[in-house]
């Protein structure tokens, strides 16, 4: 035995020398992502992802502090990441940051300190991009509702524009966004060079203390289009732009061959619902809506899916329906032809799901504490 | 019990919290649904003469005694326990229970301090059958405690009405780093 030990130990060829080195991650796939991880229960350590979805591999991470946002530009070539820290981890000067990353080597490439970051539970409305990835539209809360709008180039705030009544970006074209207010309006915000800012406010589209629309609804800038998903489940479509237009809204119960659902007047009744943080997602080309789904009463808005139900956008009939290994809080689907669709868990676990046929493909274990949200590349 | 939860509050009031108290009262008040369920009620017995629905009854009735349970959550509340996501007050609590990260329902743990501004609630309390006015204050300056966490989202709102959405970080102008620890559910008024 030691012998031929001996032997086998002497055919092995001598380890060489090997030198230290960094990765460089190759250009993103459709199924490259990234996934927030808000670290909910420790949340200055923050972070987000970079997931080879095919595999169920994790690329490289970045730290991303304190309810932080992400946004990636359409070509996956470099994301953004709003964060806030302090000098002395809990104490100290206060920083709100928008951190600039190559997507591939995940080095930092700018690290603008900004006037301030709202901090609230991680939307991607908070942080979003114009067409053409030059602005960034960071939301923030401190002295009062705004927008600044940064020059992505410049690494600049370039403008500050008030936003009284009103949350959140919902960006359309290279110079505005809407934004969603409390007397059931939008506000769209029109940007010009000279730094000046016009708003007008669409017509008022749903009641907010009957039936509220979730600000985690998808939008698309390019194209303007957004989809408003109200608690009860109707979907408000509408055509973001200087004048939006909100069209009359289609419920998910009815596509799906039921009843309307009850709004805030009458609570107590059980039904289909929508619910989650992340409850919804949009498959651009596909034009289709991928929504949480459980069974409830109103006011269970936030309570995880047990499926997901899709649905064809421009019908308004449910195509699919995915029951969830787990249920999530989270939904979000990829832009590409073969698209999968992804889910979480209390246990910070990725599922990954062909988004056709609802079949579970693989799972990442504990990828993290509180996957928020995932973003793929043409998303945004 | 419930009233001395004003008076036993141990927290210095801004004019900016008396500010902000006084509007988010004004408009609770006019959204309370209690409010809405007595007009309601008053509505039905004000039409006697009318044949009325059975559902109109019980309306009238539910008004003459003890006003039912608003909501879900409120059906199912209790009254006992505070370290639990089922107590009464935590109607649109969402975050982590000061009750039990060494704090109290309206205290704050030591080594953290208490947000002059809140999003409100508007919670039933079966034991006495009234609707109270509960403000939610986080409590700041360490990271997340995570001993029993709720999120309970009764007339919970976007962010486009802050006043009555529990997403955000509510610790503004605590001096402390505004990073969230719990959440106390103080009683301010009765709804209404």
């Amino acid at each position: 035995m030691v012998s031929l030990g001996g032997s086998a130990l002497a055919a092995d060829p001598v380890l060489q020398t090997e030198q230290s080195d960094v990765v460089t991650l190759k250009p993103y796939t459709p199924h490259t992502i990234l996934v927030m991880d808000s670290a909910g229960t420790h949340a200055k350590d923050g972070r987000v992802y970079v997931v080879d979805a095919d595999r169920g591999a994790l690329l490289g991470m970045v730290q991303a502090a304190y309810n932080p946002n992400v946004t990636m530009v359409p070509d996956a070539s470099r994301f953004y990441v709003g964060e806030t820290t302090w000098a002395h981890g809990n104490r100290g000067a206060r920083y709100d940051l928008l951190a600039e990353y190559d997507a591939r080597t995940l080095k930092l490439t700018s690290d603008e300190e900004l006037p301030a970051r709202a901090l609230i539970t991680p939307k991607r409305n908070s942080l979003t991009l114009n067409v053409g990835a030059t602005r960034a539209y960071v939301y923030q809360m401190s002295p009062s509702n705004g927008v600044e709008v940064v020059d992505t180039h410049a690494h600049k705030v370039t403008q500050s524009v008030d936003l009284p009544g009103c949350a959140l970006t919902y960006p359309w074209g290279t110079s505005g966004f809407s934004s969603l207010c409390a007397d059931g309006t939008l506000a769209n915000v029109s940007l010009s060079e000279d730094g000046k800012a016009s708003m007008t406010h669409s017509a008022v589209f749903f009641a907010p203390d009957k039936d509220a629309v979730f600000e985690n609804s998808p939008s698309v800038a390019k194209t303007g289009e957004a989809y408003f998903l109200s608690y009860t489940g109707n979907i408000y479509p509408a055509h973001l732009g200087a004048n939006a237009t909100v069209e009359a809204p289609w419920s998910l119960q009815v596509g799906a061959g039921m009843k309307p659902a009850s709004d805030a007047s009458a609570p107590f009744e059980v039904t289909w619902r929508p619910g989650g943080i992340q409850l919804i997602a949009l498959h651009q080309s596909d034009h289709e809506l991928y929504v949480l789904m459980h069974r409830g009463t109103f006011w269970t808005h936030k309570e995880d899916g047990t499926e997901v139900w899709v649905y064809d956008a421009q019908t308004h009939k449910r195509l699919r329906r995915i029951p969830l290994k787990k249920t999530s809080n989270m939904v979000g689907v990829t832009q590409d032809d073969h698209p999968l669709m992804f889910t979480t868990d209390t246990d910070g676990d990725l599922f990954i799901y062909d988004a056709q046929t609802g079949h579970l493909l693989r799972t990442v274990k504990k990828l993290g504490t509180s996957v928020t949200f995932t973003i793929a590349p043409g998303e945004e | 019990m419930l009233p001395s939860d004003n008076k036993n509050m141990n927290m210095d009031k801004t004019l900016f919290d008396q500010a902000t108290e006084a509007v988010l009262r004004r408009f609770a008040g006019r959204s309370s649904r209690r409010g809405i369920l007595a007009r309601l009620g008053g509505l039905a017995a004000a039409v006697p003469l009318f044949p009325l629905l059975p559902v109109s009854r019980a309306s009238a009735a539910s008004t003459s005694a003890k006003v039912k349970a608003p909501t879900p959550f409120a059906a199912k509340a209790q009254t006992k326990d505070e370290t639990a996501c089922d107590y009464w007050r935590y109607c649109a609590i969402d975050g982590n229970l000061c009750s039990t990260c060494g704090g109290g329902i309206h205290s704050c743990p030591p080594g953290t301090a208490p947000s002059p501004t809140s999003w409100i609630g508007s919670c039933y309390n079966p034991q006495d059958g009234n609707s109270y006015m509960i403000a939610y204050r986080d409590c700041c300056g360490q990271d997340s405690c995570n001993e029993v966490t709720c999120l309970n989202t009764d007339a919970e709102q976007p962010a486009y009405r802050p006043m009555a959405n529990n997403d955000i970080i509510w610790c503004f102008g605590t001096g402390t780093s505004e990073m969230y620890n719990c959440s106390t559910a103080a009683v301010i008024g009765k709804a209404a």
